[in-house]
């Protein structure tokens, strides 16, 4: 709508395209042509003209998300998918008939034989529900009736960067909006004085894999969306502080000054994302009151901070995140994006693996504990895993203390817990090697289109309209998983 | 010669106003209407009634031989084209359009254009040829059919028919899976036409012995064996099946309720098996907990109309309202402290108060008055008065809330005085009561009171203390 308006009283928006669509219209419609808005041609939004955004389409399981992201990969196979058959077949190659003709990456194509390779960390079963979760994540087997462990996830990419693009965005290649992106655009924001979507990195000591900006962007979503990383030194946003001599009220006077600058911009140029910044400004004069008072951890009991781990005092650490997420869930951010750095281990991977999982194993059982006594787990979803899986096979030498695994895209196990899903189940089954799913796949769509679901959004109606097509997160495709759900 | 008297700018503006309502026709799928445009449109179900009856009296007048007044012919087919136009224009607003409201705008627009031949043909001196004569007739047929539907569309399809007892009671905490569930979905769907006056291809699925017993087609229902019941084959059949039931024109079932039915058939069609029976891995007690639970939002059809523009003026940077879902008068609503507190912030909510389905004052320092206005939420099921200097004379105003589903008070100061408040809300599923003064005898209380409440007082102790111990990762693969 906003768009209409801003077409109507700039001339210089109207394209080609909408001056082909007035010109028929003035033909047909004679005089009483003037009553109808020519928006001729545009193709309306479909179905979604009847739905106005920033409401759900349903009624909600989930109001927000925190999304606790293992970048670079962490094995499924020392973590949650317990595959004794390793132990008992260690260093037999893998049979072609599993493999079945799965390409390699660059790194171990060059290898002649896949030698199966047992996990290092030895599996139990816990809590009620029996989950088998290894022993380098004792903190999450204790919440194991509080999660929901899926061990049949599966993705296309076989590359960090397209993979962990296609868990943010929905597609391999870069530019479309993020997730939390298009949950901004979808629901709106629950608290004004905060960004709808913010996002915190942390980093082990693990081999880690690049982040980029472009993961938390809006794409061709307006800007407002995108998400905002919070800085993990002393101050998580930069300037934030006016500088002395500075009021409050002289700030407000600059900033409407600024704003009447910038519409009388917007005037000649039309250009809306002018607009938005207009916006991003008001934001941030709110964001100076209100992220300060967010991000002070020293209001924290010492008992909440011994939950999460002595980390949690430490500026930038998982544990610190962790923490901030649920200050930031409980004032309101709807989508709060953590990125814990160091997952991919080609080698040394016992070594490797048990100190990342040291990093995020207490502060991520520790978080589900907290906002459960909180009462948020029943309308906080949270997601903790990677981008793909690891092959269970050895890369590089064959030594059961020290050894690698390379990439594996066709089955690996993420967590999920809150916001509507069933607590206390495994879903899916992979194959007695860990290579292939035999049970209950679930596609990187599948998962979007389940989190849009309990967040209340149809991902079949939550479309954008960009350069000619339709776009939606889950595209073409995704099935909601319905087995999960509560 | 009367006729000649009419002025000619009639002709042009029915001629005008036919061209118009083609070219609305054709180019619908790219109109995209103002909202004064859209506005006219709800005047269609007034000015509706116009052409019914002047269009009824002039065919039946022209039917009797008599001579049709050009005045009355003239003010019929321009009421019949403004209200096909106006009616085109309510149309838009609904996208897609249904069955329903296609064949409604289809012979509305026949309607008129009938109208207007008629119009033509009459200044042409062609009063009395059987042309007119099968124009006439076909006009009030056509009136009718057009009223009927567009009847329907307002008042739903079986407006007309007769007057059946619909039972939409809730479904019990733990219902029986046939009687609660299965029938009820039956009955919405398929008794319609199933039942002893109106036994369709001889089939009665008035209960289970005549489901297994079967119509034409042979058994409806194989117990045990959904794939080989004939019941659940039809309902997956594609849409344009003959044989998918229920048949063209009647509402599908839902795949949750397609789903409810296999399983129940897979799990042994018992009549007597109860939700409480079923294991939590179950998915029928999944598939059944949905059902229950869009039964709930079913009740939030009854809650007031409120205006987006009411919701915007109420709304602050400080204080969001949501509606749970769209089209719904359902609000969610959440507080966020601002620098200069005023309880008139949260009290000013009081207009929308029946509305308020979710409440969240979590961290705002409410007192007597907030809690006031909040006992005025009648229909509250979602409250969090967390983090909040409440006590228990502030607390003891929530009594009246009958609707309570979910209850946030940790800390709170509210002790075992505010456990009688508790007690009384018998819906209450989850509470969460961590610090708070209330004591574990107080807890117990509860706990007896509310048997099936998931009450949370805190991380349980001893899984606290491993927490807190030291990290226990084991050394030996370092």
């Amino acid at each position: 709508m906003e768009e209409d308006k801003s077409k109507s009283e700039n001339p210089l928006k109207v394209n080609r395209r909408h001056f082909f669509s007035q010109l028929s219209v003035g033909i047909g419609s004679l005089a009483l042509g003037s009553l109808l808005i020519p928006d001729l041609f545009k193709g309306g939004k479909g179905p979604l003209a009847s739905q106005p955004l920033g409401i759900p389409h349903f009624a909600p399981k989930a109001k927000r998300v925190i999304y606790l992201f293992q970048s670079g990969a962490p094995s499924q196979l020392e973590s949650f998918d317990y595959k004794p058959t390793l132990t008992k077949r260690m260093g037999e190659d893998l049979p072609e008939s599993i493999r079945n003709g799965q390409r390699l990456t660059g790194m171990t194509s060059g290898q002649d034989k896949f030698p199966l390779m047992p996990s290092a960390a030895k599996f139990a079963q816990h809590g009620k529900s029996g989950a088998w979760v290894s022993e380098f994540f004792p903190h999450i087997a204790k919440i194991a009736d509080e999660i929901c462990i899926v061990r049949s996830m599966h993705t296309e990419a076989i590359n960090h960067d397209p993979a962990i693009t296609f868990f943010q965005t929905g597609s391999q290649q870069s530019g479309r909006p993020s997730m939390g992106s298009w949950m901004s655009y979808g629901l709106g924001s629950e608290n004004q004085n905060l960004p709808s979507f913010v996002v915190l990195t942390s980093r082990g000591k693990g081999n880690s894999q690049g982040l980029y900006s472009k993961l938390w962007s809006s794409g061709f979503l307006d800007s407002k969306h995108q998400g905002v990383l919070l800085r993990s030194g002393k101050d998580p946003v930069l300037y934030l502080n006016d500088p002395d001599g500075l009021s409050r009220s002289d700030k407000r006077h600059l900033l409407d000054h600024v704003s009447s600058l910038n519409k009388i911009h917007h005037v000649e140029t039309g250009d809306d994302e002018i607009e938005s910044r207009i916006a991003q400004y008001e934001m941030a004069y709110r964001m100076q009151m209100s992220v300060p008072d967010v991000m002070d951890i020293k209001k924290e009991p010492e008992s909440i901070i011994k939950l999460y781990g002595e980390d949690s005092q430490v500026p930038g650490t998982y544990a610190a995140n962790c923490l901030q997420a649920r200050r930031l869930a409980e004032s309101g951010v709807r989508f709060i994006q953590l990125y814990h750095q160091g997952w991919d281990q080609h080698g040394n991977l016992p070594n490797e693996m048990a100190g990342q999982a040291k990093d995020v194993d207490q502060a991520s059982a520790a978080l589900i504990l907290d906002l459960k006594q909180r009462g948020m787990l029943e309308d906080t979803l949270v997601i903790w895993g990677g981008e793909f899986g690891r092959t269970n096979y050895c890369q590089g030498n064959f030594d059961p203390k020290n050894y690698g695994r390379d990439h594996h895209p066709r089955a690996f196990s993420i967590w999920m817990a809150g916001g509507g899903i069933k607590p206390g189940i495994t879903y899916g089954e992979t194959d007695e090697f860990g290579y292939n799913i035999v049970k209950n796949p679930v596609h990187i769509n599948d998962f979007h289109a389940t989190i849009m679901n309990n967040l209340g959004l149809d991902h079949e109606q939550l479309i954008y309209k960009y350069q000619g097509r339709r776009f939606r997160l889950t595209d073409v495709a995704g099935n909601v998983v319905n087995d999960i759900l509560t | 010669m009367a006729q000649k008297n009419s002025s000619p700018w009639v002709d042009y503006v029915i001629f005008g106003l036919t061209v118009f309502l083609v070219f609305c026709l054709i180019f619908e799928s790219f109109i995209d209407l103002p909202s004064l445009v859209a506005w006219l449109g709800r005047w269609h179900p007034l000015i509706l009634h116009f052409p019914i009856v002047l269009l009824l009296m002039a065919a039946a007048i022209g039917l009797f031989n008599r001579i049709v007044p050009k005045l009355l012919l003239t003010i019929a087919t321009l009421s019949a084209l403004v209200t096909a136009i106006t009616g085109f224009f309510l149309g838009t607003e609904t996208v897609p359009k249904g069955d329903l409201i296609l064949w409604h705008q289809w012979m509305g627009a026949g309607v008129a254009f009938l109208a207007v031949l008629w119009y033509w043909l009459s200044t042409n001196h062609l009063q009395q040829t059987y042309l007119v004569k099968g124009i006439q007739v076909i006009l009030i047929l056509l009136v009718g059919f057009t009223g009927h539907f567009g009847g329907m569309i307002t008042h739903g399809e079986d407006f007309l028919a007769m007057p059946r007892s619909k039972k939409l009671e809730k479904i019990p905490e733990n219902p029986l899976i046939y009687e609660h569930i299965v029938h009820r979905v039956l009955d919405n769907s398929c008794i319609g036409c199933h039942n002893p006056n109106k036994s369709k291809g001889e089939l009665l699925m008035t209960s289970i012995g005549e489901l297994i017993k079967g119509g034409e087609s042979g058994p409806a229902l194989v117990v045990g064996d959904p794939v080989n019941s004939e019941l659940i084959r039809r309902l997956h059949l594609p849409m344009e099946d003959e044989e998918h039931m229920p048949p063209d024109g009647k509402k599908p079932l839902s795949d949750n309720e397609i789903q409810i039915l296999e399983r129940w058939i897979a799990l042994g069609a018992s009549d007597t098996l109860k939700l409480s029976d079923l294991d939590n891995s179950e998915p029928l007690a999944g598939m059944v907990k949905k059902m229950m639970e869009e039964g709930t939002s079913n009740s939030w059809a009854k809650l007031p109309k409120v205006a987006d523009s009411t919701l915007q003026n109420l709304a602050s940077d400080y204080v969001t309202i949501q509606r749970i879902s769209s089209n719904s008068q359902a609000l969610s609503i959440s507080v966020f402290l601002p620098p200069d507190y005023d309880p008139k912030n949260i009290t000013d909510l009081k207009r929308i108060s029946n509305n308020i389905i979710e409440l969240d004052l979590s961290g705002i320092p409410i007192g007597e008055k907030e809690m006031e206005f909040v006992a005025m939420c009648k229909n509250l099921e979602w409250l969090e008065v967390d983090r909040t200097p409440l006590t228990d004379t502030e607390f003891d105003k929530l009594k009246g809330l009958a609707q309570l589903r979910v209850l946030k008070a940790y800390e709170t100061g509210i002790t075992d005085k505010s456990v009688a408040v508790l007690k009384d809300f018998k819906g209450l599923k989850s509470l969460y009561l961590w610090e708070t003064q209330i004591s574990e005898v107080g807890f117990t209380e509860l706990k007896e009171a509310l048997p099936n409440l998931i009450l949370d007082h805190g991380i349980d102790p001893e899984l606290k203390r491993e927490f807190i111990e030291k990290d226990t990762i084991v050394d030996s693969i370092q």
